[in-house]
């Protein structure tokens, strides 16, 4: 019978596909687990309560330690709230101007110029983080601030996170059904009310999206603050001034003869705090989905 | 009215941050690589030498160029089925159950992994992995990069994409179930197709990620400044040159680095291009 | 929304509170915070140091690893207090500086060559065995030079591995340095240089990478800053120096190699020294300041924080510390040298130190 047969063969597809992309699933989770066990392994016996309250430790600490079979004492405090001085800034200037671009590449598609200044976004995107760093030098350290700095770090940072945000608003409003807006409209909204009580709610989701990949891709940058924040030893919370981060941090303890060890640590901690912060969020995103 | 107007003005001028900045970036780079290009002229985009000895300079993108289009594209293949697969898991198939938040928040672990971490990893993990599989000698190379890269950008293709996949209209699906089609049948004939601009959008998020790439790239593919011999063969890419040589770098190398920078810059953009090409041919 | 514009204005507040002044003008040094940028070879020294002075009632000084090169520029744009870096400037680089530059020794780092063949635990290095091996003329492991050096030797039929630099550093620097003095070979074909023109062989990123690679690839060999080697327990080679004999890498005969006349300016390259203790492939690593410290935001209080600092470094307290850690001290010439170029230092036409 023509009709079964078919309906067998299309039956036998959609259950192959079925296991292939289970399959597919099964395969991207694989590296996860073999770097997070690496790490875990190598950096779980240095993370206790001095790790995240001590500054990094010096050399002969940690070649004593090693000496004698010891944990290295010290810890990343400087990375720490170096980290969070200069994403907070980045975030404060990144997510406003990031949403607002988004919104109106979105709402002016018409446009050439909007289309324009998406396919800039798209560009500014694949710039390489180092690129951004000599920028960010030649702009503020060099002019601005006259000396490395924390506000030289996070402009470095708010230009990584600009396109992340504006790409992922853009695409997220794309996808809200008209009837949603034009309703608004149809009861007389103002447009800004439209904005940040109708489009930014429904796509909260799809938003909190965008701003988490672009936290966690700059938590973890080196190369641009190697250039802008310098790094420093001590904890401090002075924009103009050198400051300290857990990638910086990670990036000294390599290069340190005898610091190696707190490397998978403070890579370990680095991964558990964005996970934390992406579980945290989606639970707070998902109680305000409306699609 | 006027409340209106305000907003769309407010909304103008923050896009003209994106202008400034990239108009920036762009005016700041070619003043570093003038004097790459009046010192090789156009030869310099073509050229595959690199030999820094004083006296008998020589620089040319040509290397770095192939190595970078290499990785990424090969980078991007590894990533679509890997990428594709788990957003259809998280968005159509396991939606809304806790085994899709799970792997949801497996792939955003490792969108937190830092770059220089994936490059520890590949460095001291999966190098003697592949050594033992008895592919490469060293296992230095192209196909040791993108295979890391291919893992760096997966959260991004695929966190988007799943995103995307989960907007699309439920009725759009519920009629097609109506009419008797399959699963797969609904996916491929409504899903994909309806959401097919922001899933293309996600590859060429993650395309551009791993056009940039600097500290795990550098870290694998064993910095030759040739053009790359063959798929196992080391090479060098024109972020990793730049992030490897630009502190010592002075005069005609650092003008001629910044060129490889402005010339990656380019590229990004003629990539870009063609991902809107294609997106317009399926639209 | 309205939470949110509160915590806001919180963080505004408070970031616009920790805008402190650009260098403290109270006369306690201990407030002070000087910042400095260059070499990774001695920065491990330099942070334990600083960290020492400052517990002593010194500035708080911020050292960023970013590089010879990357001091060099900062020092140039005038945005650090002072910059490290392996290889002293030359004289075209002086003349692109603002200012007048003064050079300090601070300690002595040497190259070893490191190498992991199976079953070795020593080997013997001559300058044209080097020479060979680097340039790719000597290919395998029991090629018959090598084992003229080594006699009785047990080494197996292997391919060499050369392992090097990718990215610029001091370390490469010194190494060329002291190849171009002792082949005429390697003056032709590659020259000194923080990059070079490798014929063959693997770029690894910066020592760790150096060491790490030769660690996990058999047949190996390649060079790298001593500290390394030692820390990560590579077998080291004995190198022939001038004199004839093999030195094997001791703190001793690091110092060894600065024992003799230097310029007064301290830019000298120490590598083949003529000292017969001596172990060839060392250098001096210096820091580099302006003569006259009134530029940029530097207030006065900076100016003696940093001078008092360097001279510390170069003292009798912070060159033991350096030793400690497996830095090799600078002679008695070279701390006299530092100590002289310290007092010329000025502030507004000032000496600094009175």
């Amino acid at each position: 019978m023509e009709l079964t047969d078919n309906i067998r063969r299309r039956s036998r597809t959609n259950n192959r596909f079925r296991y292939l992309v289970i399959a597919g699933s099964v395969i991207t989770i694989i590296p996860i687990f073999l770097i997070v066990g690496n790490l875990a392994v190598k950096g779980y016996r240095q993370i206790n309560l001095a790790f995240f309250t001590k500054p990094a430790p010096d050399t002969f600490q940690a070649m004593m330690a090693a000496v004698n079979g010891e944990i290295i004492p010290g810890g990343i405090a400087n990375g720490l709230t170096g980290s969070l001085l200069m994403v907070l800034l980045a975030s404060l200037l990144a997510i406003p101007l990031g949403l607002m671009t988004g919104i109106y590449i979105y709402e002016n598609e018409s446009k050439k110029y909007a289309r324009f200044i998406r396919s800039l976004t798209e560009i500014l995107q694949g710039v390489p983080s180092i690129i951004l760093g000599i920028i960010a030098y030649l702009w503020i350290v060099k002019n601005i601030t006259r000396g490395y700095s924390a506000l030289a770090g996070s402009v470095s940072l708010t230009i990584m996170m600009l396109p992340l945000i504006i790409r992922s608003t853009e695409e997220t409003m794309r996808m809200i059904p008209l009837s949603i807006r034009e309703a608004a409209f149809a009861l007389g909204t103002p447009y800004y009310k439209m904005i940040y009580k109708i489009l930014i709610p429904v796509s909260f989701s799809g938003l909190a999206t965008g701003v988490l990949l672009a936290l966690s891709r700059i938590l973890g940058e080196t190369a641009p603050l190697m250039l802008t924040a310098l790094g420093s030893p001590a904890i401090s919370f002075d924009i103009t001034r050198p400051v300290s981060a857990v990638p910086l941090l990670i990036w000294d303890f390599y290069n340190d003869p005898n610091m190696v060890n707190l490397v998978w640590s403070a890579s370990l901690f680095l991964m558990v705090f964005v996970l934390s912060m992406n579980l945290l969020a989606r639970s707070v995103a998902s109680k305000h989905k409306y699609i | 009215m006027s409340g209106d107007r305000i907003t769309k003005g407010l909304l103008f001028l923050s896009s003209l941050t994106i202008l400034l900045l990239s108009a920036g970036i762009v005016v700041s780079l070619l003043g570093g690589a003038l004097q790459a290009f009046r010192e090789f002229g156009l030869r310099f985009i073509i050229s595959p030498a690199w030999n820094p000895t004083a006296g008998s300079e020589e620089y040319g993108a040509m290397s770095f160029i192939a190595g970078t289009v290499i990785t990424s594209i090969l980078a991007l293949i590894i990533c679509i089925p890997m990428a594709f697969s788990t957003s259809l898991f998280i968005a159509e198939y396991f939606r809304g159950t806790r085994t899709s938040g799970i792997l949801r928040s497996l792939v955003d672990l490792l969108a937190g992994i830092p770059s220089i971490v994936y490059g520890f990893w590949g460095f001291y993990a999966l190098r003697p992995l592949l050594v033992a599989t008895g592919l490469t000698d060293q296992g230095f190379g192209v196909f040791t990069a993108s295979l890391v890269l291919a893992i760096m950008i997966v959260p991004y293709a695929t966190s988007l994409s799943a995103e995307i996949i989960s907007m699309v209209p439920a009725e759009l699906k519920e009629a097609a179930y109506s009419l008797g089609a399959t699963r797969r049948e609904v996916i491929f004939s409504v899903v994909i197709p309806s959401a097919r601009s922001g899933i293309i959008a996600s590859f060429i998020l993650a395309l551009g990620r791993a056009l940039g790439e600097t500290m795990a790239v550098t870290m694998l593919i064993g910095n030759a400044n040739v053009i790359p011999k063959g798929l196992f063969a080391p090479g060098n890419t024109m972020a990793s040159v730049i992030a490897n040589q630009f502190g010592e770098a002075s005069g005609l190398k650092m003008s001629a680095l910044i060129a490889v920078g402005l010339l990656l810059f380019l590229i990004t953009a003629l990539v870009n291009y063609l991902g809107k090409l294609i997106i317009k041919r399926f639209a | 929304m309205k939470n949110s514009i509160i915590i806001l204005m919180a963080v505004l507040a408070l970031a616009a509170s920790s805008c402190g002044g650009s260098g403290s003008t109270t006369g306690r040094q201990k407030e002070v915070t000087l910042s400095a940028a260059g070499a990774t070879f001695p920065q491990p020294f330099y942070n334990l140091a600083f960290k020492k002075y400052n517990e002593a009632g010194g500035p708080l000084i911020s050292y960023g690893g970013i590089g010879s090169g990357g001091g060099i520029k900062s020092l140039r744009d005038q945005i650090v207090d002072f910059a490290a870096t392996d290889a002293y400037l030359s004289d075209e680089e002086l003349a692109e500086m603002p200012g007048e530059v003064v050079h300090i020794p601070t300690c002595i780092g040497a190259v070893v060559i490191a190498f992991n063949i199976p079953g070795v635990t020593e080997l013997k290095l001559t300058p044209e065995l080097l020479e060979g091996i680097f340039l790719g003329n000597i290919k395998m492991w029991n090629d018959a030079q090598i084992l003229a050096v080594n006699p009785g030797l047990v080494i197996p039929d292997m391919e060499i591995t050369v392992v090097y630099r990718s990215d610029g550093s001091g370390t490469t620097y010194i190494f060329s340095d002291y190849m171009t003095k002792v082949s005429s070979l390697w003056n032709e074909q590659l020259g000194t240089g923080k990059a070079l023109n490798w014929p063959s062989g693997i770029g690894a990123k910066g020592n760790p990478g150096v060491a790490g690679t030769i660690k996990q690839s058999e047949g190996s060999i390649g060079y790298l800053g001593f500290e390394y080697a030692f820390a990560q327990q590579i077998p080291m080679a004995r190198i022939m120096n001038s004199s004839g004999f093999f030195i094997e890498p001791t703190l001793d005969s690091f110092t060894a190699a600065a024992a003799a006349e230097i310029p007064s300016d301290t830019r000298v390259m120490i590598t083949n020294s003529p000292n017969p203790s001596a172990y060839p492939i060392t250098s001096f690593t210096w820091i580099i300041m302006y003569r006259e410290l009134a530029y940029g935001r530097h207030s006065r209080d900076a100016a003696e924080a940093a001078v008092s600092t360097v001279k510390w470094l170069t003292g009798e307290e912070a060159q033991a510390i350096a030793t400690s850690v497996h830095y090799a001290a600078l002679p008695q010439n070279a701390a006299l040298q530092a100590a002289e170029l310290l007092k010329g230092i000025t502030y507004e036409g000032q000496p600094v130190l009175k």
